[in-house]
């Protein structure tokens, strides 16, 4: 029985080729619209938490209080840094300081993360050298590839930042997101444009071989008073939290949007389908199909079309995600397992929905008229 | 005494109620024995289609039974007729009913899954019917792509694949030119008699008499006695062949309203023979009604 019901459904379908090509192209576009966009989203996440991700340090330790990167200030007494060295598991430690300033440089400008980085840092430093230096000493600067390609400036130009200036040493790659770049400038630089206070923003720990992040920084919270130590995955996880936070509310509203784009196609095609078939559904009931079955075959032709809509929708993400990828944009989309997850189960829903409709109307045919000729089908 | 496949009792079927109400079948009762082949005849609106459709268990009579194959088929709840209509009975239609995104093959094996056989078996089935009924050259194509006479074919095996003992067709052959007509008639014949299969065809189709065992005729609802209608050769109208006068001329038969005519139409030249009351024999003259 499970066989005729899909047997008539794929066969309902596969007569109509424009109408079935037709929905699961809107299912397509309309599940892509929210796929897009949490991939977005999850693209400036993921930007925004690379520095955290790849500055090498398992410990993260800053102000009470200050549990991630993005708009906030932490300012920690420099005697920190020894006090947290002496504690067991932890390897090395590097104090930096970090504010969220413009970096201009010709024409352009940018926010970035600047960061004051002492000589032979252990951690927090650039992960990928395009060009140049890794290493910045007094008057230099570190900045992104792509912002000093937009900017018009190479290795030995000029950069403001921190209100002075600071001559290129070295490009980093990997360093830029749609919202923000990084810039690497000496510590005492910074510590002498900031007015020379004993004063860092965060220190940077990696842990012995054996030891782990969560227990040396519970151990660093214990012993050191007035820090707040995260390893980098809760440092990271408080960071993407900033975004998921602020893009909350548009997310809901475009996959609203895509639901209900989605669920109007879907409900649309299955029931013309359906009523463009009722008097074949009508000749099924009169041999001697149950209602059920012919349930069926509607809930399997949605959930056929959806499915395929899905899959559709998922490869044009994917394709843009890729393409854009090969672009200069400073843009990532990454379609993430909880984001398929969710857009599964709207189509899942949509699927039923959609055939609420042409259930009630396959349930309302009267069998009898087959015998019926000429009578509207 | 042979087990009856249909036993109609005093069914009647009203559909509305009070002033607008329509009582479509009036008091019918009859019984149909296996490999018997019944036709029923009747004028426009004279309830052929609600009779047959109370008998494939698709409208509940007002008043009065059926059995089918000792099965009280208009007593039982809702629930169970499909079942009854999937196994017991094949339908046959005048536009043959054929699921238009289905293959031939697929039309028929559909029917079988629906009973529960197996996807394989089901086509195994349902490819032996058609190969038997000439048209193992058509398993894969589309109704749309078959002439009306491999439609009607293909309906037939649906209507046997799941082995009724009744067969239920509403004029089988309105839709198909003389030729075909008479060879779905043959089949229906041999689906009876070779099978045991009871059979009963609704239709307008005088021809169809030539292989029916029992002929009935409904009017206004009710089985009335058998009459033929005849039209009169001399004034043009349609009489009861039964109750007329006649006359033999040329080798035919011809019925006449009034002895008037009669012997209006005896006055011209080469009359043979005169006989005189009702006549059984059938003539190319003969019109239905
Ligand atoms: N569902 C219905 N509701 C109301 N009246 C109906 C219904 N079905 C049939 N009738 C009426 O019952 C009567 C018998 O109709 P039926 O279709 O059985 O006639 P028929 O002998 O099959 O006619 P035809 O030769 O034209 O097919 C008609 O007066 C018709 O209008
Ligand atoms: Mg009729």
């Amino acid at each position: 029985m499970m066989g005729a019901g899909v047997l008539l459904a794929r066969r309902n379908l596969g007569r109509d080729r424009v109408r079935l090509a037709a929905s699961v192209g809107g299912i397509a576009l309309a599940l892509s619209l929210t796929l897009a966009l949490d991939a977005i989203y999850a693209g400036v996440a993921n930007q925004l938490t690379t520095y955290i991700e790849r500055s090498g340090a398992d410990v993260w330790v800053a102000q009470a209080g200050v549990r991630n990167l993005h708009m906030v200030a932490s300012a920690l007494p420099a005697s920190v840094v020894d006090a947290v060295r002496a504690i067991d598991g932890v390897a090395t430690i590097t104090p930096i300081l970090e504010a969220t300033d413009t970096i201009a440089a010709g024409e352009e400008r940018a926010v970035a993360y600047v960061i004051g980085l002492p000589a032979g840092a252990a951690a927090g430093g650039p992960w990928d050298i395009a060009e140049g230096s890794a290493q910045v000493g007094p008057g230099e600067i570190i900045v992104d590839r792509g912002f000093a390609r937009t900017a018009g400036v190479a290795l030995g130009g000029t950069v403001e930042v921190l209100g002075g200036q600071a001559r290129i040493v070295g490009l980093s790659s990997g360093t830029a997101s749609l919202v923000n770049t990084v810039a690497f400038v000496s510590f005492g630089d910074f510590r002498a444009m900031r007015g020379g206070a004993a004063v860092i923003s965060f220190a940077l720990v990696t842990v012995a071989p054996g030891a782990s992040a969560d227990g040396v920084a519970a151990a660093i919270e214990r012993r050191v008073p007035g820090v707040t130590a995260q390893s980098r995955a809760d440092f990271m996880a408080q960071e993407r939290r900033i975004v998921t936070d602020m893009s909350a509310d548009v997310i809901a509203i475009m996959s609203i949007v895509g639901f209900v784009v989605a669920l109007a196609v879907v409900a649309l095609t299955v029931y013309v389908a359906t009523l463009a078939r009722r008097r074949d559904y009508g000749v099924l009931k009169a041999l001697g199909a149950r209602n059920r079955v012919l349930y069926r075959v509607v809930l399997a032709q949605a959930a056929i079309s959806v499915a395929a809509g899905l899959a559709v929708g998922l490869g044009f993400t994917a394709s843009l995600s890729i393409l854009v990828g090969w672009t200069d944009l400073d843009l990532q989309l990454a379609i993430t397992a909880s984001s398929v997850e969710k857009v599964a189960v709207f189509a899942a829903v949509i699927a039923g929905l959609a055939a609420i409709l042409p259930i009630r109307q396959i349930g309302g045919v009267d069998p009898a008229i087959v015998f019926r000729r000429g009578a509207p089908a | 005494m042979t087990e009856l496949t249909l036993d109609v009792r005093d069914i009647s079927k009203r559909f509305g109620d009070g002033e607008t109400g329509v009582l479509a079948v009036r008091d019918v009762s009859l019984a149909i024995e296996p490999g018997e082949i019944v036709l029923i005849m009747g004028p426009s609106g004279s309830g052929k289609t609600t009779l047959l459709s109370m008998m494939g268990a698709l409208l509940r009579p007002t008043s009065g039974s059926i059995h089918l194959d000792g099965m009280p088929i208009s007593m039982m709840s809702e629930d169970r007729l499909p079942d009854i209509r999937l196994r017991q009975i094949g339908f046959i239609f005048q536009d043959f009913n054929l699921l238009s995104a289905l293959t031939t093959l697929e039309n028929v094996s559909v029917v079988a899954e629906l009973a529960g056989v197996k996807g394989r078996a089901a086509r195994g089935r349902a490819q032996a019917l058609l190969s038997d009924l000439g048209l193992g050259e058509r398993l894969d194509f589309l109704p749309e792509k078959l002439s009306g006479g491999e439609k009607q074919r293909v309906a037939i095996a649906r209507a046997l694949v799941n082995d009724p003992p009744l067969i239920l067709a509403d004029e089988p052959t309105a839709n198909l030119d003389s030729k075909i007509g008479h060879e779905i008639m043959r089949l229906l014949r041999a689906v009876a008699k070779q099978e045991g299969r009871s059979v009963v065809i609704v239709s307008h189709d005088e021809r169809i008499r030539d292989i029916a065992d029992r002929v009935l005729w409904l009017e206004d609802g009710a089985l009335r006695d058998i009459v033929t209608m005849a039209t009169d050769p001399v004034c043009g109208m349609a009489i009861e062949r039964e109750r007329a006068v006649s006359a033999a001329r040329d080798g035919e038969t011809w019925y006449f309203c009034s002895r008037g005519c009669r012997a209006e139409y005896l006055g011209g030249p080469t009359a043979e023979a005169v006989i005189e009351g009702p006549a059984g024999d059938r003539q190319a003259a003969d019109r239905e009604r």
